[in-house]
């Protein structure tokens, strides 16, 4: 009994343990920090590099996109009127039906000494907290 | 009307906490009519809430905008059905359709199973009534779905979001909604069994039927939801591991670990602890799922106080259910003692019981993968979240050593699998698997991870064929009819090992689906007319964009052709349309072209009608209408599994299986009509920076109204109406009130403490607040007292009826062990 005890016991401890680092090894890669624009501003060579996911607000009449292509330059600041502390942001794809002037935005991706690099597919117009609140609850999708 | 709505809440409620009280009561006199009577008041609770749901439809049909619900959720140019559907599409009546299907099952449940399981009966009313109780509690105290207004009553609803004003909306949540409550059913009986004692295995038949019905709702449901988000919503996927649908996945996967480990426990009298643990874990995750996805609980830790009054009756309820639960089956583990060992790990049990480890491992990874922002803010204080790569990086080697063990386990044979019986039954099985990835990588396909799950889907393809071949072959020689005679033969006699077999293929099919992502293209690009551009070996040209009107929306449409080969093979005509009154709001019309070998999707989310040109995403979806297909598969399976003994030899000598499938498969190809897909978050959100102090303070003391957004504060909710809220705040304060003078005009507008973020916390008020609580837990304290008193007193003369000790049954192992054997061979 005691035979089998310990061989379960140790069978579970090696288990955890394998399972623990795993997780461990592939969190660390796999997690985005989720941050507000001052928040990372206040200094933000500690944040080049990381994988973010950036809220702000987009900066009245500064989308600039080129002619026909998918480019995108934007300021996003974090707070609607308030400038002081802003990021610019580059970005190619499509962005959503609702990314415009002051909308509420959250970036996935990067930041780099000469801005925000949004990641493909990475701006998401409406605060991720949302989104249940506007549809059944039960609802899955975005 | 209203009130004759929150009267039927009110009447339930008292009627289920009757029924509770004298059930149990009745169950400890052995008062035969004591029990009777709680029946008769638990179906009177199911007839209540029926009258409830007429009212609450009555009112949504009539346009009825004194009754909040209905102003919030529907409006008078909705069509009709939508109407009825916008029942469930707001979250006080979803909770009360919820405590209303409950009743119906229930008592479903309690009318078939009366006479059979007579012991266990009095403690499954009673179990099912509290958690009714529970919701109609929340309900009745803080989201009556029957609220009016109580001075002006709007004369036009805000009507029900346009993005769930589809057929796959208005049958989704309901599928999902019958598979989350029919796991109520199976965990009533097993606390039942537990309480009782009578931990036979009559309990686990009860309810296996029912657990499989749930479980196929709850497939229903989830499919549906990837069609949905796949045809809908335009992002060009099915599955985006969000919180909400992952709360419908956790109990799918416990569940299913449930119907595996059932069979283990009724062939060989094992695992007997686990399956009681997880038929209360697949309920509690139910919950859990609710708990999750109506509080605002996984957003983040401030979103904890979206709803925090719901928040904390829920994980109080949660808290109960989990103590009674593990405190019963602690209490009862000596009854719950396995009858046998384990003899090899080459045996079934084993499979099934490494089947069922992986699929609870993988439900507490999506668990603690959804709750990690959670989680990690409350630890650290830094908010990190995860997205879709480290779910599928785990889910995707998860996935595959389940496709593995369903081609493994139901060829090992119970106990211990011989050498010969090894190679007899996995040699071809495991030849072709070799091959296939030996095959696919001469074409170009890597290893991993798709030549793999290729391999997989193969080798449980084989061993499911061969299954059928074999047994039909053996029929045939024994009948000595045709081939095909033979096989609906062998499928009608053990409907449930065959209807398995078939639930395997289906899911064989999915992942078949599944592993087409792998292959996937999505590529975005900006088209002038007449300019084209190659997408994988399709060329797609823009022919340019028409707008068309049709007087309730402005239709944009892209004209476009589709090449192949240099061929045109097709016309596209993706679209956008801005709805009267919600031009806001532009809803995009994916065109998917299907084929069996993958889908050509495109969304048009820009356009510019100056010059015509179009912004496009093109996705290639190799293989992803087999996930629906697999789907139609599985369903035929379960329900073949499903069907009563006899049925089916006689129906199938009718209709032979493949044509059954055929037509499911059609009704599943046709089912992929073209729908809009919408965007609903207000773009004309302007923050109002507050001017004052005052106003500030004021953003943080309101909660937005609009009835939708949960409890969000004014200050940082982003729909229309905050937005109005925000505005008139600010008049308020220009008018010179104060804080106090605000507040109330908030309180007297909208008849009660809601708009307020926190209760007025003086006097009277706390007094107000705790009042239901107070009202709650005596109520209980009440019938608890009641039903210890009088079960105290057993009537004379009547002595309560003795009852056979399960754990007394002590059969010889050794002819067992043989009984099993030559079951085996039987089923």
């Amino acid at each position: 009994m005691a035979n089998k005890g310990v061989k379960i016991g140790l069978t579970v401890v090696v288990l955890a343990l394998a399972l623990g680092g795993l997780l461990r090894a592939t969190l660390r890669e796999g997690t985005e920090y989720y941050k507000h624009v001052d928040e990372v501003l206040v200094n933000p060579a500690a944040w080049q590099g990381k994988n973010l996911q950036l809220h702000g607000y987009v900066v009245r009449d500064s989308i600039l996109r080129k002619r026909d292509s998918l480019d995108y330059k934007f300021k996003v600041t974090n707070k609607v009127g308030d400038g002081v502390r802003v990021v610019s942001a580059h970005y190619t794809g499509i962005v959503p039906d609702t990314f415009s002037d002051d909308a509420e935005v959250v970036l996935k991706g990067k930041l780099e000494p000469d801005g925000f690099h949004v990641s493909p597919n990475g701006v998401m117009a409406k605060c991720p907290s949302k989104y249940e609140a506007k549809k059944v609850a039960a609802a899955p999708g975005v | 009307m209203a009130s004759l709505g929150t009267f039927t809440l009110l009447a339930a409620f008292v009627v289920s906490a009757y029924a509770a009280a004298a059930a149990v009561t009745g169950a400890r006199r052995g008062s035969r009519s004591l029990i009777d009577s709680a029946i008769g008041a638990f179906y009177f609770v199911a007839a209540l809430l029926t009258v409830g749901t007429a009212v609450i439809i009555h009112a949504f049909v009539t346009d009825d905008y004194s009754i909040k619900y209905v102003q919030h959720y529907s409006d008078t140019v909705q069509p009709f059905i939508y109407k009825l559907t916008s029942y469930w599409g707001g979250l006080d009546g979803s909770i009360m359709f919820w405590v209303f299907l409950l009743a119906i099952f229930g008592s479903v449940a309690v009318h078939v199973n009366r006479e059979r399981h007579r012991e266990l009966m009095p403690y499954v009313v009673a179990i099912i009534s509290v958690v009714q109780m529970f919701f109609l509690f929340l309900m009745v105290i803080h989201k009556n779905p029957f609220e009016t207004y109580l001075l002006v009553a709007p004369t036009e609803g805000k009507g029900l979001n346009p993005l769930l004003q589809n057929a796959y909306m208005a049958i989704h949540p309901p599928s999902l909604y019958v598979g989350f409550v029919g796991m109520t059913i199976p965990f009533a009986f097993g606390l039942a069994a537990l309480i009782t004692g009578h931990l036979d295995d009559a309990w686990l038949r009860a309810v296996r039927r029912w657990t499989m019905v749930s479980w196929l709702f709850l497939s229903f449901g989830l499919t549906l939801g990837m069609i949905w988000a796949y045809e809908v919503l335009g992002w060009g996927g099915y599955w985006g591991w969000d919180p909400v649908e992952n709360a419908g996945l956790l109990p799918w996967l416990t569940g299913t670990a449930f119907l595996h480990s059932v069979m283990v426990q009724e062939r060989r009298g094992m695992l007997r602890v686990w399956n009681v643990t997880l038929v209360v874990v697949t309920f509690f995750l139910t919950i859990f799922g609710t708990f999750m996805t109506r509080s605002g609980v996984v957003q983040s830790v401030h979103a904890f106080g979206e709803d925090r009054q719901l928040a904390w009756l829920f994980t109080g309820f949660m808290l109960v259910i989990l103590t009674v639960s593990f405190g019963y089956i602690v209490y009862r583990l000596p009854l719950l003692r396995s009858r046998h060992e384990l003899d090899s790990w080459v045996s079934r049990e084993a499979a099934f019981l490494v089947n069922n480890w992986v699929l609870l491992f993988a439900a507490l990874f999506v668990l603690f993968a959804t709750m990690f922002p959670t989680i990690s803010e409350a630890l650290t204080g830094e908010r990190l979240t995860v997205g879709p790569p480290f779910f599928n990086k785990w889910m995707l080697p998860i996935g595959l050593i389940l496709l593995f063990l369903t081609g493994v386990g139901p060829l090992l044979a119970w106990r211990k699998s011989t050498p010969t019986n090894l190679r007899e039954q996995f040699l071809w099985a495991t030849i072709v698997a070799v091959l296939t990835p030996v095959g696919l990588s001469l074409a170009g396909i890597p290893f991993w991870p798709p030549g793999l799950c290729f391999a997989l889907c193969a080798f449980v393809g084989v061993t499911v064929v061969q299954e059928f071949v074999r047994g039909a072959a053996v029929r045939r020689q024994a009948s000595g009819t045709d081939y095909l005679t033979a096989m609906v033969g062998l499928v009608a006699r053990s409907k449930r090992r065959y209807g398995g077999y078939i639930v395997h293929l289906g899911i064989v099919l999915m992942f078949l689906g599944f592993t087409g992502q792998a292959f996937k293209i999505d590529e975005q690009m900006v088209l002038k007319p007449g300019q084209q551009a190659q997408v994988g070996h399709y060329v797609i040209r823009n022919d340019g964009v028409r707008v068309t009107d049709d007087g309730q929306k402005q239709m944009i449409t892209g004209h476009l052709t589709v090449f192949r080969d240099g061929k045109e093979i097709d016309k596209a005509f993706p679209g956008k349309w801005l709805y009267r009154r919600h031009e806001q709001e532009p809803v995009s019309q994916v065109a998917i072209r299907r084929s069996v070998a993958e889908d050509l999707y495109i969304v048009m989310p820009g356009f510019e009608l100056q010059d015509q040109s179009v912004s496009l995403q093109v996705v290639i979806n190799p293989l992803v209408d087999w996930i629906w297909v697999g789907f139609g598969v599985l369903a035929l399976g379960t329900m073949l599994a499903l069907l009563p003994e006899q049925a089916l030899g006689f129906a199938t000598s009718k209709v032979p299986a493949p044509a059954t499938i055929a037509m499911l498969v059609l009704v599943l190809l046709l089912m992929g009509g073209p729908v809009a897909a919408q965007h609903v978050e207000s773009p004309a959100f302007r923050p109002v920076e507050p001017k004052t102090a005052l106003e500030r303070d004021l953003y943080k003391s309101l909660i937005c109204m609009c009835g939708t957004c949960g409890r969000q504060l004014v200050g940082e909710c982003t729909c229309g109406y905050a937005a109005e809220m925000r505005a008139e705040i600010g008049n308020l304060v220009k008018m010179g009130l104060t804080r106090e003078q605000v507040l109330q005009y908030y309180i007297k507008k909208y008849g009660s403490q809601e708009p307020l973020a926190m209760p007025i916390d003086k006097g009277f008020n706390r007094l107000a607040w705790l009042f239901p609580y107070v009202i709650g837990a005596g109520g209980l304290l009440v019938v608890g007292i009641a039903a210890i008193r009088w079960s105290r007193r057993p009537a004379k003369g009547e002595p309560a009826p003795a009852l056979p000790t399960p754990s007394a049954e002590r059969v010889d192992t050794e002819l067992e062990a043989r009984l099993d054997d030559e079951l085996r061979d039987l089923d």
